[in-house]
């Protein structure tokens, strides 16, 4: 197997998009060819989730792939839940390193703000066990409630800790053109004041409004390609250094231990092995925040902290901008927002943005190292992913 | 008759599953007809509990207070709870009901109550 590199990447803001799914592809796409210098690419993989129920639009890679002009390339649509922006990539990288492409586009892209809230939410909630989980009105925030009260039961992580984590990533989103959310919020916004309970009503009790991620559109890319390539553009090279996945059960009830993430922690353990670092050789990381928790509970399951230990980190300012490991820099599905099959690109374009030291205002001091955890289902299948900067 | 939520006891291990897997996860028999179909208990230990209120399309009411129990046979399932204050270890006792209406057709499941 060769080396892969992320030579070129794009993005559209995330927000609600007026315009039709196979362009909230396609625009990155575009943007991604021209940072990269390529003119074309030899495959395209289109990490989606909802194209065919909530948009209307099967085949989705077929369409963009003759949007962009790009035929007679080959194209194949990835649905791995909210998993798949990452899934897609890993299926970039292999395409490249067995030899079979020089060139692979991989676009993530989403529109869940074409239909109405409940809409979005039941198809998101499709994930779910149909005959032992969903058949009960569960849903995905349901879900995170009932882990979220367990945790804090067990380890003393309060509603205090979560707010921390959606101020952290309000702010950093502030310095996120593309982010879906430029609100800065308050502990005291959020929680202390009387305004608070209006402000931030209950979801799925103890989890709030400002603990979930907001319905998002829009759509990312990155170009994955070998090292010849990677070499030409006059910019740091980038490379997917280490990829690891692994699944859960289906239904949550049936874990032995429901508090505890296992496909998180093994994926992320395969992760590093391939890549051959520690957790600790991280500078910054894109965990899965699509509720304020999940980026305590990854942060402890990847091997960032000891189980338990994340919302103390957290507490110490250690997960800030400027802290020990700068933690979802670009705002996190929390605020850059969460079009599920986009994600796991979207979390990659800002690793390689990092590391190519772009990030502006954002920017973590000297990463060359960059980690992500994209979490499809509730836990149930789990896709990390590693780069690391060349030179 | 009294309704119940079904297991499934494998015929080699003896291992009981729910929901069901077309293989057992415990010892992965592979042949066919390998389960015998099991009633769930219905007394049970609260784990974990929510109350949603951004509610599926299909109810009608407030609040969803759902949980998932431990039921005395050892098996855990995920269910909707009747009722108000719940706390994490309470003794509950499920009954078989309609827990979702949709277009044309009522759905059954576990809704649990105090003991």
């Amino acid at each position: 197997m060769r080396d892969v590199y992320a030579v070129g990447i794009g993005i559209t803001t995330f927000a609600r998009l007026e315009y039709p799914l196979v362009e909230i592809a396609a625009y990155p796409g575009l943007m991604a060819l021209r940072d990269s210098g390529l003119k074309k690419v030899d495959h395209l993989y289109v990490a989606n989730m909802g194209g065919g129920r909530v948009n209307h639009q099967t085949g989705l890679a077929s369409a963009v792939v003759d949007n962009l002009s790009l035929t007679p390339a080959g194209a194949e649509t990835i649905e791995n839940g909210p998993a798949s922006g990452a899934s897609a990539i890993k299926q970039g990288y292999m395409a490249v390193a067995s030899g079979m492409h020089e060139t692979v586009m991989v676009v993530g892209a989403e529109r869940m703000r074409e239909v109405n809230n409940l809409e979005a939410t039941d198809f998101v909630a499709t994930l779910t066990h149909p005959h032992a989980e969903y058949i009960y009105g569960i849903t995905l925030p349901s879900l995170a409630g009932m882990f979220t009260r367990l945790y804090m039961e067990k380890y003393g992580v309060t509603s205090r800790h979560l707010a921390m984590v959606a101020v952290k990533n309000h702010a950093n989103a502030m310095f996120n053109e593309f982010a879906h959310l430029h609100q800065p919020i308050t502990i005291e916004g959020i929680l202390d004041s009387p305004e608070a309970a209006t402000n931030n009503p209950m979801v799925a009790d103890p989890l709030r409004f400002f603990d979930c991620c907001p319905v998002s559109d829009g759509g990312a890319c990155v170009i994955l390609a070998t090292a010849e390539i990677a070499k030409k553009p006059d910019k740091p090279i980038i490379k997917l250094a280490g990829i690891g996945q692994a699944t859960d059960t289906h239904a949550i009830h049936d874990r032995q231990e429901p508090t505890d993430l296992l496909a998180v922690r093994e994926a992320a353990r395969k992760c590093f092995e391939m890549a051959g670092i520690k957790p600790k050789d991280v500078d910054v990381a894109e965990l899965h925040d699509a509720f304020t928790i999940l980026e305590i509970v990854e942060s402890e399951e990847a091997g960032f902290f000891k189980k338990g230990q994340g919302h103390i980190s957290l507490e110490k300012g250690e997960t800030k901008l400027g802290g020990k490991l700068p933690i979802n820099p670009s705002g996190g599905l929390k605020a850059r927002g969460h079009p599920v099959g986009a994600t796991g690109v979207a979390q990659a374009y800002e690793i390689v943005t990092q590391l190519r030291g772009d990030a502006g205002q954002r920017q973590v001091k000297d990463a060359k190292i960059g980690f992500t955890c994209n979490f499809g289902g509730f836990g149930n299948n789990v896709v990390c992913l590693t780069f690391t900067r060349e030179s | 008759m009294e309704l119940n939520i079904y297991a499934y006891k494998c015929k080699r291990c003896g291992h009981v599953q729910y929901p069901y897997r077309t293989l057992c996860r415990n010892c992965k028999e592979n042949d066919h007809n390998k389960f015998d179909i099991v009633p769930l208990s219905k007394k049970g230990k609260l784990v974990t509990f929510t109350h949603l209120y951004t509610l599926p399309a299909d109810y009608e009411t407030v609040k969803l207070t759902l949980g998932i129990v431990a039921l005395e046979d050892g098996n855990k399932i995920t269910g909707q709870l009747n009722i108000k204050e719940p706390k994490i270890g309470m003794q509950v006792m499920g009954k078989v009901e309609v827990v979702r209406k949709e277009l044309y057709e009522k759905r059954l499941g576990m809704v649990f109550y105090e003991v």
